[in-house]
Parts: C-alpha cells; structure tokens; sequence
C-alpha cells in the first residue's frame, strides 16, 4: 500500500499520541522492568543461596547470625533471629567478618621469617614443616624439664577451643595467659563479690522502667551491645510506660546521648555517687530492703553533702537520682568501661552492682538475671584474662631470658600494652615467637613462625556466652564455606586452630584426651551428651536429627534452665577515691573503644569508613575536646595535637571539638596506630593505648586505663578530618518542619 | 493479600540508639563501594542509609539526637520529572527506582533531592580481588558516571515474591527475606518494613495510630509535599520543653 505524505503524519500522530497514552496508563513497567537490572527481570537467572547459623564470637561479645552463602562464598550476615541474645539483630563486626574472611591481606600459607624481626620478610613452608618446627621446640623444652619456658598467650578463649587449648597446655607443661587491651578482670571480680559469680549477668533492660548504668558504653561498645540495644528498644516504646535511662559518666558516650539524664561526674567517683544514692536510701527509707547486703556504718560517710564535691555533682541530683531509683518498679544498676578503670575500679563496680541488691531485683523480671553453668563439664564461658600486671611480669622473665617460646592467638599485646612496659625488648628477648594469625597485626608482625588459622566462618567451634540469656544455653559455630585457600593444597593453606593444637600435639607423642581425631568430631561426640540431657529447644528421636537442628538453629539453649538461688555475697565496703598519673597535667584522657574494638577490628574497611557515633569521624584518630576549650586556646578542628602525660611519651592525633566533652577531659578512640595490621590499618593514626601510664586497680592489679593525665599541645600542622558530618552550617530550618521532631512524650 | 503493594518504612527515632548497624549492613548488601579516607574528605562517601547526628545544647546541658535517613521513596519525587532519560521513575509498587543502565549522569536528580540521598560516583569503584567475592550477585556494581541510592533492597522484594509466586506460598507481613538488609540489622527494632497497601501489614496500623493527632507520626519535610513513604516516629524527651525540634 503506498502511503501518501496526509496519511504518513496522520499514522504517525496517532502512534505518538499511543505512546503517550501508553506511558499515562504505567503499561512500560515491565518494559522498565527489562531495562533495569536492580529489578532483576524474570529471565535473570539468579542463584540458589543458602543460609548458614553460626556464632560471632569477635570482640568476647557472642551474637547468633546466619551466612547467606551463593555459590560456595560468603556474601551477607544477618542475626540468627532464633538466637537468645540478639534474636535477629546483628552488629557491624559481625557484618564486617566477610572483609576478614575475604581480606586480601589474608596469611595464606605457614611462614617463617627470613629477614630480621619486624621486617616483613617471610617464606612459605608447608604444614608439616611449620609443625615439625613449633613441636621440636616445645619437645627439646619438654626434654630438658623446661617446660614452665613454654608460655601460651591467647584471648579469652571458652567453649570447646577453650578445652583444646587448656589440654594443649596442661599436657605440655606450659603456662597459659588470657590476655584482653581492656580487661573484664575488673568487672568480673566486682561481679563475683556482689553476685557470687564471675560470669556476666543478664540484665533484663527490654522489662526494666529504669536503668541506670555507670560509665558501660552499653549500646554501643560495653559487653553484648546488640542485645542491649535490643533491649533498649523495648524499654523505649516495647510498653505502656516508656523506660528511663540515666547514665552516668565522665565521657559523653553514645549511650550518654540516648539517655533522658547523662549525669556528668568526675572521672573515677562513679562509685562514690552509688554509694552516695545507697546512703540516701538507708537514711530516708528506714524500711529499704538491702537483701543480703551488710551495710551498717559504711554508708555514713557518703551522704550527698560530703561527696557530692568531690562527684562534681550537686546535691540535688544525687537525691534525684535516689528518689527515681526508689520510686521505680523495675530498676537495674549496671557500670564498667571507664567506671572500672581507674585504680579504685573494682570498689567502684562493687558499690554500683550492689545497688541492684537495694532494689531486689535480682532473678525477677525487669532485673539481673544470673547465668546457670555450662550444661558440659569442663567447657564454659572465657575465663577472665590475666592482669596487667601478670603481663608486666611476664615481659620481665621475657626480657630475664625466661620465656624460650611464646605462643600467641589473637592476642595483640605488643600493640595493647603501654610503652612503659617496653614490650618490643621482652618480645626480642625470646627465641621463638609463634603466631596462630589469620591476618598481620603487631605481634604477629615480629613472629618467627605464623601457623595461620582459620577465619572463624571456615572452622568448627561452640560458645557458651559470657553474658549468657539467663537461661542455659551453648551456640555452635559451623563452617559456613570451604577455607578461602584450600585450593592451596592441604599443605599449604589454613588450618584450624584447635586442629593445629591437635595436630602438633599428635606429632609430640602427646595425649590430650579428646573424644575426637579432628576437632569437629570433638564437638560432635560432645553434642552427644547435650542430646543425652534430653531437654533443651531441639527435639529429635535421633542424634543424627539432634545435631542437624542444633547446627540449624546455631546453638542448644534450655529456657527453663535458671539459677534460682539468690547467692551469698560480701559485706559492702568502702569506695576509696581515684588516683591518677601526672597531677599537673590539664586533661584527663578518656580512652574509649568507637567502631574498631580494642584495635582488632582495624583492618575492615567498613569499620574504619563507620562514622563515630558522636564525632561522626573515620579512619583517623583524633581528640574529642570541649569546643570552648579548644577555642580558647587556638585549636580549630583538624590541628594536629600533641597529647603528653608525664610518663614523657607522647602521640598525634588530630583535633575535633565538639559540645558535649567536659571542659577537663580530652576523649581519644582506641583502635588505630597499628605497626602492621594490612593495607587499611597500618601506619594509620595513633595508639593511645601506648601512651597511658601504668596505673594499676588497687584490689587486682588490672589496668586502670583511664587513670592518666595529659597536656595538649599543638603542632601548626593540620590534617582534614575525614568524618561524615557537614563541613559547612546547617540551613535555618523552617520552625514548623524539623528534621527530628521531639515530643515531650506525655502520651508515651 | 492485595492487588498491587506499596512499600514503605517506619522509623521510631525513639528506639535508635545510633549504632550505624544498617548502615554497614546496607553497604555489604548493596555492593557500595569501599568509602575511603580521601572520599569523606571529598565529600563523596556513598551511605544509602546514614544516621545523622544533631547536637542541642553544650556541657553540661547537651543532648546528640539520631536519626536514621534513607532514601524516602516520595510519592511526588522531586527527582524523577528532572531526569531527561528517565532513569529515575516511579513503579508500580510505589518505589522510586533507579535504572542503572539509563542513567547519564547528569546529577540533576541529586540537585531536586531534598533530602541528599542520592550519590553520584564519581569513580570507577575498585574493590581487592579477594573482597569481590562478597559482592551480592543480586545487585549490579555501579559504574563512574551513574546516580545510585537506596532501593529499599528491591532485589530482596524481587527474590522473595518470585519464589512465593513459584512456590504458592503468601508473602508473610515482615519475612526476613523481603525487608531490607537495615532492617534485618537493627537490633532496637527502629526500622520496621512493609506493605502500606495492605491494612493488615505492621506497618499499615503504625502508620494510622502514629499519624492522628497528638501521636508521633510524621514525614520528614513534609511542607515539601513530597508525600514520602516512610514515616518516621517522634523521638521522646519528658525532660524537654522543647516540643519541636531541629
């Protein structure tokens, strides 16, 4: 049909006026559909995943998660919404583990070192000859009766790792330390004398109408943050009455900002002011329960007015406080972090914990819930950690010539200890140093032999949680891929850690006594006994269906499995005041842990592009100081400051001002400053940790971290802080449309 | 079961304690490019999702407030009539989406966003060899040039009404496999995640007790008429006169 030119533009109008129609209606979508791979299209073929339940156990925190796995590789972590303690949520660490697994700084292969210590140089050598080498020296030790030279320093380590490791040890002869950067020593020893265990209690935060918590970052870094912050919720807008939190500290932390009142103290007098509260009790409630608690004469001498000076509060506030916490039915005491750091930091926690005896709370719902054991004998939670000051010993038998092997997993104390402990001269001292590392850190980094472990997504484990649910309960920690460098050769690659203590211990003619060849078939044959219990939230006619419901639901917990007793507990005692290092220094130093941990989570790049709750800064390490001060002497954000205690050291770090920092105190994250740690963490700001004096808790001998003084100077060099807040003003707003909208909540 | 969905977000400010736990599980399920020291100097981090920082006050009377933001998913998209090449539209379910492979880069849609949640890479993302192997298959790596913002996990509401449709199952209000990766994440149950087309969905009956008069539902901006479709709760203070806010 020949067209002429009318009909052509006819046509072609209608069609143009079709289309336009067709767009009005939204027919395209599917059209869109197709063009747009976000949407994934329905001839997209997408792969199968597969979820996997496993435990975190980074950090001494234990979260529940489940590993989406496609095609053999990681590619998501999300909570294990089954799991007691998060029930679903999930932390950044535990995100961040892919980075670790998939990091392409990743040991991947045994080494031994061919440069001088620190260099970097290292050769590959095969399994066999790297555990050859680690037993012919604990045998040539063993045969001349020197065992007690062998000294094994790992972290915290429970479950059925834990049970490897102390049966490698017992065996050997060798001794064994637990070494933590910020110890729970502290904590757990306030915790056994008020509660009569050392094993950290739940606390019932979700049911609670008032917490008040004395210097525990809780929500963002103390303990089990995600299940707290669970909790939080629920204590916000969970129930009819909405919680009040009030916390207690001499930082402005990420949970002083969540809090109805941050009730500013002294640093070091947070224990002064629970005493202070319990003497307001005992003397205007005549009739106040004290439970178990004996405290006749002790409270006399903190009355408001005597303390409330030297707490840098007013009276007032301390009645307030009082008077909220008597008044509410459901009210938790809880401290550590800085509260616990000082050299009175035991007293202080002992005192705070008690108060939880004056609102007898415990067992009850909204309270403190103590921990059952663990249902295995001889496999339970992280023992505490060695002290400081067992640490400083140590180093002097290494520098003394003592120590012929050192044996080291996950325990950076070369970049944890202070300066003055002269670590690097104790470490040289030595032998042969020996890492389990997976990846570079500082220790690791002057090692003669790297036996490197699995990451912990490729390797077999249980935990039985240090701050359990309340109720028994023991998680399992499943592979969830196939190790990363298998494709290495058995000889080459990864190996497990509890695998490799077997292993070396195999070839030294040592029994451990294990009901296993491999370690997952001690795991397995123990799960045996937990199925004989017959109880618990799996329920099988098999084992074989036992084991693959726990393996499914990432652990075995027994809810009706409680602690009934109320234990016995000491007398209270006196809370003395703090002592600090360098008096005429300006500035206390507040340490505190922001997104990296004590240092160990450096080398993910996630954490270190994780804005700071309060700074909103990355990947650096700078000062929090009180913008006033600083304006007043000359320092504008990004000055580079020089901090100097009076021990004579000194670190950089740059400038941030902010509001919220009292006027005394300068607050520096831990976590950068590493001597070698891969690519996205070596070299890269300061370790403030290096610097601090070596003040000791008065009653365990455990670092009193935030007992140090410093002044600041700057430098006239300036570095941009790379943080995730605007650089410029914010726009005035209208007053009708804010961005956060506050209600006074009379209704909530 | 409805016809057609919307979907849309809760926010209770009052339940986020600020722990920026969305916001790494969001980078690792979207596939965001690694933010490095020099981007946050730049000014060019890529966060889908971020939790911005408000201070009231100084010592000793100082509050810092959270709240999470993410794209909105306006029902009257400020940057969906900008883009010349319509890589930025409205579907069918309520969403603001973004097609990749449309997009030329011209920014214009970051420009009409009020609420800043539109990033531009400026760069050809560069990950190590061994950190591609977490990349979600599901979601395309974004090249230089392009626009990129949240897409409320639209291969995740893609995958599981697929399979729900394959497998004639109904697609439960709150599957973990439907919400998106922050919402999963969030352990204070600040985010909650659903259907506003189904008066049955959690989020549905928040939106309507929260939104009457005197309750703390409100939408961020909304004098801009930009009809959003995430609601946010009002963060609470009984200490506060402050009734207002930021």
């Amino acid at each position: 049909m020949a067209l002429t030119r009318r009909q052509f533009l006819t046509l072609m109008g209608g069609s143009a006026g079709a289309a336009v129609l067709f767009q009005a209606c939204g027919l395209p979508e599917k059209e869109l559909l197709i063009d747009s791979p976000p949407a994934m299209p329905e001839d997209l073929v997408s792969g199968i995943d597969n979820w996997y339940a496993t435990t975190n156990q980074q950090g001494g925190s234990s979260e529940g998660i489940v590993v989406r796995v496609m095609e053999g590789r990681a590619k998501k972590v999300e909570g294990n919404p089954d799991h007691p303690l998060n029930l679903g949520g999930h932390s950044a660490l535990s995100e961040a583990a892919l980075q670790g697994l998939y990091h392409p700084d990743r040991i991947s292969a045994p080494q031994v070192r061919t440069g001088a210590r620190g260099s970097g140089e290292y050769r590959e050598i095969s399994w066999e000859d790297a555990i050859a080498r680690l037993s012919s020296s604990l045998g040539e030790l063993d045969s001349s009766n020197e065992n007690n030279k062998a000294v094994f320093v790992s972290n915290p380590t429970g479950g059925h790792v834990g049970l490897v490791l102390e049966k490698f040890t017992d065996s050997l002869g060798t001794r064994h330390l637990s070494y933590e950067a910020l110890e729970t020593n502290v904590l757990r020893t306030a915790l056994k004398a008020v509660f009569g265990t050392d094993s950290i209690p739940e606390f019932d935060i979700d049911n609670a109408d008032l917490v008040l918590s004395f210097g525990a970052d809780f929500l963002s870094s103390w303990v089990s943050p995600t299940r707290y912050a669970r909790g939080y919720g629920e204590f916000r807008q969970g129930h009819e009455h909405r919680g009040k939190l009030i916390h207690v500290d001499s930082r402005f932390s990420m949970t002083a900002a969540n809090a109805d009142q941050w009730v500013h103290v002294n640093p070091g007098t947070e224990g002064l002011l629970a005493m202070s509260i319990m003497q307001v009790l005992s003397s205007s409630h005549p009739n106040a329960v004290f439970g178990d608690l004996d405290v006749d004469g002790v409270l006399d001498s903190y009355s408001p007015a005597n303390v409330a000076n030297e707490i840098g509060v007013s009276v007032d506030t301390i009645n307030q406080i009082a008077e909220d916490f008597s008044h509410s039915e459901h009210p938790i005491a809880l401290g550590g972090g800085s509260a616990g750091a000082h050299t009175n930091g035991t007293q202080n926690l002992k005192a705070i914990y008690s108060l939880n005896h004056v609102a007898s709370n415990l067992g009850k719902k909204g309270g403190v819930l103590l921990n059952p054991n663990s249902p295995f004998d001889g496999v339970g939670a992280a023992p505490p950690s060695n002290s400081f000051s067992e640490f400083h010993r140590l180093a002097e038998e290494m520098k003394a010539g003592n120590v012929k092997v050192l044996m080291v997993k996950d325990a950076d104390f070369y970049y944890g200890m202070t300066d003055t402990v002269d670590m690097k001269a104790a470490l040289d001292s030595v032998p042969l140093v020996v890492s389990f590392g997976g990846m570079m850190d500082d220790t690791t980094s002057i090692a003669d032999l790297i036996l490197p472990q699995h990451h912990f997504f490729e390797d077999w484990g249980t935990d039985v949680p240090l701050a359990g649910p309340g109720y028994q309960m023991i998680g399992f920690q499943q592979p969830v891929v196939r190790p990363f460098f298998e494709h290495r050769g058995s000889n080459l690659g990864t190996k497990g850690f509890a695998d490799i203590l077997m292993a070396t211990a195999q070839v030294m003619g040592k029994d451990l006594g294990l009901d296993g060849e491999t370690f997952k078939e001690v795991i397995r044959n123990d799960a045996k006994r937990l199925y004989e219990l017959d109880r618990g939230q799996i329920v099988s006619n098999s084992f074989e269906g036992f084991w693959n419901g726990v393996l499914q639901r990432g652990g075995w917990w027994d809810t009706s499995y409680k602690v009934d007793e109320v234990p016995r507990v000491e007398n209270l005692a006196g809370v003395a005041s703090p002592e600090f290092g360098g008096l005429d220094q300006e500035f206390y130093i507040q340490p505190f842990i922001s997104t990296l941990g004590d240092g160990s989570a450096a080398s993910l790049p996630w954490l270190q592009a994780m804005p700071d709750a309060i700074s909103t800064a990355t990947w650096q390490t700078w000062v929090e100081i009180n913008h006033k001060v600083a304006e007043e002497k000359g320092i504008s954000e990004g000055d580079v400051l020089e901090i100097r205690p009076s021990n004579g050291r000194v670190v950089k770090a740059l400038a941030m001002p902010n509001p919220a920092v009292p006027p005394d105190t300068i607050g520096i994250p831990i976590g950068q400053g590493h001597r070698d740690g891969g690519r996205y963490s070596s070299g890269r700001g300061a370790n403030i940790l290096s610097i601090l004096d070596p003040k000791l808790d008065s009653e365990n001998g455990s670092l009193a971290w935030a007992a140090t003084r410093a002044n600041v100077t700057t430098t006239g060099e300036w570095i941009r802080v790379p943080k995730f807040e605007n650089t410029v003003p914010e726009f005035p707003r209208d007053e009708h449309h804010h961005i956060i909208q506050i209600t006074s909540g009379d209704n909530h | 079961m409805v016809d057609s969905n919307k979907w849309g977000m809760v926010v209770d400010i009052d339940r986020c304690t600020g722990c920026q736990g969305c916001v790494v599980a969001c980078q690792s399920e979207n596939n965001i490019p690694i933010n490095l020291e020099e981007h946050f100097n730049q000014r060019r981090a890529i966060q889908w999702i971020r939790i911005e920082r408000y201070w009231e006050g100084e010592y000793p009377d100082v509050k810092a407030r959270f709240i999470p933001i993410m794209c909105q998913h306006c029902g009257n998209a400020p940057c969906e009539p900008v883009c010349p090449v319509y890589a930025t539209y409205h579907n069918d379910e309520g969403m603001n989406v973004q097609v990749y492979n449309r997009c030329i880069g011209t920014r214009f849609c970051a420009n009409g966003c009020p609420y800043h949640v539109r990033f531009f890479n400026f760069w050809e993302p560069e990950w190590p060899e061994s950190l591609k192997n977490q990349l979600n298959p599901d979601v395309t790596v974004r090249s230089r040039g392009i626009m990129e913002k949240c897409s409320f996990c639209v291969q995740r509401i893609q995958r599981s009404t697929r399979e729900s449709e394959r497998d004639n199952e109904v697609l439960e209000d709150g599957d973990r496999g439907l919400n998106p990766a922050c919402v999963n994440a969030c352990a204070s149950n600040s985010l909650i995640f659903g259907n506003f087309n189904d008066p049955d969905s959690t989020v549905s009956k928040m939106k309507e007790d929260a939104m009457q008069e005197g309750e703390r539902g409100y939408q961020l901006m909304e004098n801009l008429g930009t009809d959003t479709n995430v609601i946010y709760l009002k963060k609470v203070d009984e200490s506060a006169e402050v009734t207002h806010g930021y």
